[in-house]
């Protein structure tokens, strides 16, 4: 009788720990949204960028007062979102990207559906853009302007980025092309007169014939994260072969 | 019932036994009186210490850390230099590993103030050398633990007593010190190992430190710390843990540390020297610099063949020989990283070797003729096509052509719309296959590689020859069959940091005393010597060849803060040879290595981020590293 008294109590004993594992805590899952847009100051229009080419860097100061950093990476259109945001109050800064630290975090709450625009001003625009199809290949000729010159990190290199999609950039592009000393005008210098005045010129070959290609251009600075300010994707039909 | 009362008194034994004060020492723990009473014990204490010291060796990966007691330490070509361009093979890019692996070493660090602040108590009991020595080690030890996290965090705690787990939470939650400061006081250890212990003369102990050990890691720490301190200052990434001293070093002092780094070096120079007792073969002689015993070494960890917990701690065997080179020369296990064109031309270009006037490639009637005349410290650092080991010959050899007309410049560009497949039939004119694909009775590709499925054949040309322990046969080469010693500092690197640190100082003496060190490095490498006209440049090169794949070059590029420039989008290149069936010759063929991996290095790696989990314990670690 005694023994069969201990078995139960071990056996109530059991049953109570394993009802210890079924408690879920109590906090609400991630189940609100952000998204936005990173708009260019100076054209007022969405940053021209690519997949991850800055981050949206969230930290839930309602959560604790040294917050992991969280970050939402940018999409091809210069839009963000996420749709699995723990609500709450948070400062909220676009970084890692190519242009000018933001001073000010913004600080706002994120609760259901919240929707907020960022405005960034760019190290680089590139503008007067054109392309040339040859036979086999791809010029492209283009200007720089610098939104702001004073401080502005030393210009590396302006790259020209090919693919076979139409998500091409940096992370995104054919080796083979990119590898083409042609396809990058190096620039190491500060921003100075003689670069303003300057139509660089950028060549990619042995494009194959019959081809649909994707091709933009890039350049950066050789600030902190080396992120390409980038030009409007163009697209390229090589004819087909004989 | 029976059962039943027997359990019943059991049950009041038990009940009456826990009334029982017993306030005797616990016999199954070692106290501190055991331990600190007995000279056996304390070396045995500072054996765990030793066991535990973050040395990059054959087994450490830059991804998962000092591999104690994982199953997976037989990976030896998970290699730092796999990550920085002097290998190729295993991690897909310089981010697989650039992060690290939250290394966090308090407890040990913990281990090693246990023995500075109890050991002086217990003084009597031993003789003061006895003392001294273990001291010093202990100093030692604790440098090269704090070493081992400065390079990777920049400031971190520097906590130098034992801090007793029941005190209030907040004296446990240490806060960051400047990253100067942890370089000051690794410099303060190590003078004080230095102080402490006694010149071991010849009889010095291989695997234990030593007072001119505590003087060569000096002058490494020093010299990372000068050249953070200057290079740092013009390319980081902001942030408050910059700001605030954490990570990055005032750049006006600068000079005072490589000023440390140079005098740490100098008090070394006459107790360690340069391996030359297999001359006149300056080849073998640069073999046997990693598999002979001699005075080069001057600190090293050891590994025992019979070790019972083979793959359990890091005093087992170790794998290099059966994961370096191919299956065809080992018992088993399979190599995954493979030396680099880039790194072989930091000897030299091959250009003029294998391109002739016109542009042609240069025919070869043995793939093994490539070699003549190269550096004999390049031949003893990476195995060529057409070297023999264990008496098999690397026949490495990527492809067939027919017959060959063009320039070598029209191929290297071919190489890039190349299919990797068997390319038969009439009219092929190069073939490319795998291991089994043959052509009119011939291999097409070598049974050492070029290999483009699989990885475990070269896919650059090379393979490792560094440490790799030609006297065995290969039955004795499987996995934990490897048990030569990894030098984790040798006298070569003594001269380059002192040669390093006399070239940023920059006075004629210095420049004078840098191509001194420099020559004699060259004189036993059996390069040609370097002239007066020597630049920081030459001195870091020299490194660069010298120190391949010795964990330095991923380290060197950080501190020099060049490594978002070197490792830029940077595609590696091979030295792919193929056999020309019409001429029944070879040429070799510059082009890219055939993973085709593209290593980038992004600024915010300069500092690995502080492990989450650390952070979270303690907010007094914030701010973390910029970027981060």
């Amino acid at each position: 009788m005694f023994l069969k008294k201990i078995y139960i109590a071990v056996g109530a004993a059991v049953a109570l720990m394993g009802y210890s594992c079924t408690k879920a805590d109590t906090y609400p899952g991630p189940d609100s949204a952000f998204e936005g847009n990173i708009i260019d100051s100076v054209t007022g229009k969405n940053l021209l960028t690519e997949t991850g080419g800055l981050q949206i860097e969230l930290r839930q100061i309602s959560w604790t007062a040294n917050p992991s950093p969280y970050d939402i990476p940018s999409k091809p259109d210069g839009t963000f979102e996420d749709t699995r945001i723990f609500s709450g109050h948070y400062n909220i800064i676009p970084t890692k990207g190519p242009f000018w630290p933001v001073a000010d975090s913004t600080i706002m709450d994120i609760r259901g559906n919240t929707t907020h625009d960022f405005r960034i001003v760019p190290y680089l625009e590139i503008v007067n853009v054109t392309h040339v199809q040859a036979a086999d290949s791809l010029v492209m000729s283009f200007q720089l302007v610098a939104p702001r010159t004073v401080g502005l990190p030393q210009i590396l290199d302006a790259t020209l980025f090919v693919n076979n999609t139409p998500y091409v950039g940096s992370g995104a592009n054919i080796q083979s092309f990119y590898n083409q000393g042609s396809a990058t005008a190096k620039i190491n210098s500060g921003w100075n007169a003689g670069i303003a005045a300057t139509t660089y010129r950028v060549v990619v070959y042995n494009l194959q014939p019959g081809w649909t290609y994707y091709a933009r251009v890039g350049v950066r600075v050789n600030d902190s994260y080396k992120k390409y300010n980038l030009s409007d994707v163009v697209q390229v039909v090589m004819p087909p072969g004989k | 019932m029976k059962i039943m009362d027997k359990v019943k008194y059991l049950f009041f034994i038990l009940v009456l036994a826990s009334c029982h004060k017993l306030d005797t020492p616990p016999l199954g723990v070692i106290a501190e009186t055991d331990v600190f009473t007995n000279a056996n014990a304390v070396q045995a204490y500072m054996a765990n210490v030793y066991t535990m010291l973050p040395i990059e060796d054959f087994i450490y990966e830059p991804n998962h850390g000092f591999m104690t007691g994982d199953g997976g330490r037989w990976q030896c070509f998970y290699h730092t230099d796999a990550i920085d361009g002097e290998m190729v093979g295993p991690f897909g890019g310089t981010g697989d590993a650039a992060q690290g692996f939250g290394y966090w070493p308090y407890d040990k660090i913990r281990i090693i103030n246990v023995l500075i602040s109890t050991l002086p108590a217990y003084a009597k009991n031993f003789t003061p050398d006895q003392v001294n020595e273990w001291l010093g080690e202990a100093y030692f030890c604790r440098a090269y633990t704090y070493f081992a996290l400065v390079k990777r965090y920049g400031g971190v705690p520097i906590v130098r007593t034992v801090i007793d787990p029941a005190t209030p939470i907040g004296s446990l939650q240490v806060p960051r010190n400047k990253e100067e400061d942890v370089y000051n006081f690794i410099a303060s250890d190590l003078d004080s190992a230095f102080a402490l212990m006694k010149d071991p003369g010849s009889s010095a102990t291989p695997g234990i430190a030593n007072k001119y050990a505590a003087m060569a890691y000096k002058s490494r720490a020093m010299l990372y710390a000068g050249t953070i301190a200057k290079y740092g200052a013009t390319n980081f990434v902001d942030g408050p843990a910059r700001q605030q001293g954490f990570a990055g070093i005032p750049a006006g002092d600068a000079a005072k540390f490589f000023q440390a780094a140079y005098d740490a070096a100098k008090l070394v120079e006459g107790h360690f020297s340069l391996y030359t007792g297999g001359y006149p073969d300056k080849v073998q002689n640069y073999v046997d610099v990693f598999l002979k015993p001699n005075n080069e070494s001057i600190f090293l960890r050891q590994y025992s063949l019979s070790d019972p917990n083979r793959n359990n701690d890091n005093a087992g065997p170790h794998s290099w020989d059966a994961t370096m080179t191919c299956r065809i020369m080992t018992a088993d296990g399979l190599s995954r990283a493979y030396p680099t064109l880039d790194l072989v031309e930091r000897f030299g270009s091959l250009d003029s070797r294998i391109v002739d006037g016109s542009g042609a490639p240069v025919r070869f009637g043995s793939r093994a003729d490539l070699m003549q005349g190269l550096e004999p410290r390049l031949l003893a650092t990476v195995y060529f096509p057409g070297a023999t080991l264990r008496g098999i010959s690397f026949d490495v050899q990527r492809g067939i052509y027919n017959t060959f007309s063009g320039s070598a410049a029209q191929e290297k560009a071919n190489d890039l719309t190349s299919p990797n497949d068997v390319q038969n039939g009439p009219g092929t004119n190069l073939w490319l296959g795998d291991i089994n694909a043959v052509v009119t009775g011939r291999n097409v590709i070598g049974r050492a590689g070029v290999s483009t499925s699989g990885d475990d054949l070269t896919r650059t040309g090379f393979y490792v020859r560094k440490y790799v322990d030609y006297g065995k046969p290969a039955s004795a080469c499987g996995l934990y069959q490897s048990g030569q010693s990894y030098i984790d500092m040798r006298y070569a690197e003594v001269l380059l940091n002192r040669a390093e640190a006399a070239m940023e100082l920059g006075t004629a003496d210095m420049q004078a005393d840098a191509l001194n060190d420099i020559n004699l490095l060259r004189d036993r490498a059996g390069a040609v010597p370097a002239t007066a006209t020597l630049t920081v440049d030459t001195v870091r090169n020299e490194r660069c060849k010298e120190l391949a794949f010795e964990h330095q070059y991923w380290w060197d590029i950080r501190r020099w803060r060049t490594a978002d420039q070197v490792l830029n989008q940077r595609n590696c290149y091979g030295l792919l040879p193929y056999y020309v069936a019409s001429e029944n010759k070879y040429i070799f063929l510059k082009q890219l290595e055939t993973f085709k991996r593209t290593y980038t290095f992004q600024k915010l790696w300069y500092y690995e981020p502080l492990p989450g989990g650390e952070l979270s314990k303690d907010p007094n670690l914030f701010p973390n590293n910029p970027g981060y």
